[in-house]
């Protein structure tokens, strides 16, 4: 056999693979996406999934209504971004209200200091890298 | 062959990852164009195109990096390289406002023919905690140590450092920020034997490779395969019959500060002093190159300042615009100025350098798009480092999640 069928039945193998691994739910609803802005009040690093780890996340208070949101980030935001206290935000995600509770926003869009930072795509997967060990390497002029 | 190897791995690599459920994959494209690849008086135009692939995915608390890389440089071609990089890294919270951080990591870069000395492995290992001492202050410690090994042993070394800082944003949306920092590298065998025969020219004078104009230096021919290292300029190794090793050490200080206006509009302003308070450079000279990691310049390798100012506007359609400028002045201990025959000057090494840098970036659903475009006049006093030139860079960095990470998606 030629290493180029012996390739292409190795593809074929891990993609029926991977298409039988696919989630059946998510967690990320896209029909219940919101849009708040306003001040951070509280910064906080704790565990939200099982066998994940610790997430960053942000008490927002939304200027138009006054209301409270915990804006869940991500892990590697809480060392990959200095987010202060009292720092306006512009945030986009997608909203997750129980009675009682404080409403969380899982944030898909997040804009501070004229930056916006794309942390999951339009359908809700996930875009974040890992933390200060992928910032570094060679510095090249353009680069960000 | 390296191409076409390339061609083989890359889709076997991409449907690996895409295959894995939990993690993402990054593929990045960068086109270059430089009108002075080796950044010296006698300028050296080259096209580089760039090619990467990285693959993050999640157990538990850990989270496992990895990355490819392929560099093709068009003319000199001798410097076109592939590097692979795997990585681990750790997220320890200690209480909801501070937290550990841990990685560690592996990395392997291979350069074809004359500039094979640069190939290279090396480890790294990196710690940081970081708290936040009220609301708008964040303290953050961090170390980091690598060891690399090259194939021209010249190369080898150890280094470590050590930074502090902390920072305190004020409604104004103004932030300061302090950061103190100390470093230290250590070459393990960067000199080479004295010659049986006293040198009667201390400097021996090549011609680099593909008539790029002359250079000043001379390999070690030692290490892996007696691989010589000619440079692309004037690189200049030292006799030592003692041999040893030898270690450069610093401290810096830098100051930031950053003001947001409005919602579009971000601006920064720092500036960084640095002291080599140990040691020195082992190497007579010095080089960069553009896009190349040169293990003989650094940021241990330097003292001196540096002032940098930039602005960030956030624009309509998701388009973001990054501009800034630096002044560095950096004299580099150790590392003694020559004319261009090669005859020391009897002063060290010091460049002042302006630095212009602007990019340009559309992010859409899932890939973006940048153009960076640099220009750089660097005075020096060694007169082979005088030099202007222009760079030019753009591509494409498209992200594809492959299904549940953090449980949130």
């Amino acid at each position: 056999m030629s290493n180029k069928a012996v390739v292409l039945r190795f593809l074929a193998v891990l993609v029926a693979g991977a298409a039988a691994a696919q989630p059946g739910g998510q967690f990320y609803n896209v029909d219940k996406e919101v849009r708040i802005e306003g001040p951070v009040r509280e910064i906080i690093l704790e565990p939200r999934y099982k066998g994940t780890a610790p997430f960053l996340v942000l008490g927002v208070e939304d200027s138009a209504s006054a209301k409270r949101y915990n804006v869940e980030v991500s892990p590697s935001w809480f060392f990959g971004q200095d987010i202060h206290g009292g720092e306006k935000v512009k945030v986009v995600g997608s909203l997750s209200e129980t009675p009682r509770s404080v409403p969380t926003i899982i944030a898909r869009e997040l804009q501070l200091r004229g930056e916006t930072f794309k942390l999951r795509d339009k359908r809700g997967f996930p875009n974040w890298q890992g933390g200060p060990q992928r910032k570094r390497g060679i510095r090249r002029f353009g680069s960000s | 062959m390296m191409i076409w190897k390339m061609r083989l791995i890359v889709p076997v690599l991409l449907i690996a990852a895409v295959s894995v459920q939990g993690g993402t994959v990054y593929l990045s494209f960068n086109q270059h164009s430089t009108r002075n690849l080796f950044q010296t008086r006698d300028p050296v135009a080259d096209q580089i195109s760039s090619f990467s692939l990285s693959f993050d995915q999640d157990f538990a608390a850990f989270s496992f990096l990895s990355n490819l890389e392929y560099s093709a440089f068009r003319d000199i071609s001798g410097l076109s390289f592939f590097a692979a990089g795997i990585g681990l890294d750790y997220l320890k919270a200690a209480g909801k406002k501070s937290a550990f951080y841990f990685a560690g990591g592996g990395t392997g870069a291979f350069y074809r023919q004359e500039y094979g000395a640069f190939s290279s492995l090396s480890a790294n290992l990196l710690g940081a905690f970081k708290s936040y001492l009220a609301p708008s202050s964040i303290l953050k410690l961090q170390w980091q140590g690598a060891y690399a090994v090259y194939k021209d042993s010249l190369f080898d070394h150890w280094s470590q450092s050590a930074s502090l800082s902390v920072d305190k944003y004020f409604q104004t949306r103004t932030t300061f920020k302090a950061d103190a920092e100390w470093g230290y590298k250590y070459f393990l065998h960067p000199f080479l034997p004295e010659p049986v025969e006293p040198l009667t020219e201390p400097v021996a004078t090549i011609a680099a490779p593909n008539g790029m104009g002359m250079g000043t230096g001379t390999g070690s021919g030692q290490g892996w395969g007696d691989q010589q290292y000619q440079g692309g300029n004037g690189f200049l190794p030292r006799y030592s019959s003692e041999g040893g090793g030898a270690g450069i050490g610093h401290v810096s200080l830098s100051l930031l500060a950053a003001q947001g206006i409005g919602d579009a509009v971000g601006l920064s302003a720092s500036a960084v002093q640095q002291w080599i308070v140990t040691g020195g450079n082992p190497f007579l000279s010095i080089e960069e190159f553009y896009l190349v990691q040169n293990p003989s310049a650094d940021s241990f390798s330097w003292e001196g300042r540096q002032f940098t100012g930039r602005i960030t506007l956030n624009l309509p359609w998701s388009v973001e615009l990054k501009a800034g400028y630096t002044y560095s002045d950096k004299t580099y201990p150790g590392v003694e100025s020559m004319s261009l025959e090669g005859v020391p000057l009897g002063i060290v090494r010091n460049d002042l350098r302006h630095l212009f840098e602007a990019r340009l970036e559309k992010n859409f659903r899932r890939v973006s798009l940048f153009l960076a475009y640099s220009w750089v006049d660097n005075r020096s006093s060694d007169p082979l480092f005088v030099w202007k030139s222009h760079f030019l860079m753009g591509g494409f960095e498209w992200n594809l999640p492959t299904g549940r990470k953090g449980g949130a998606s």
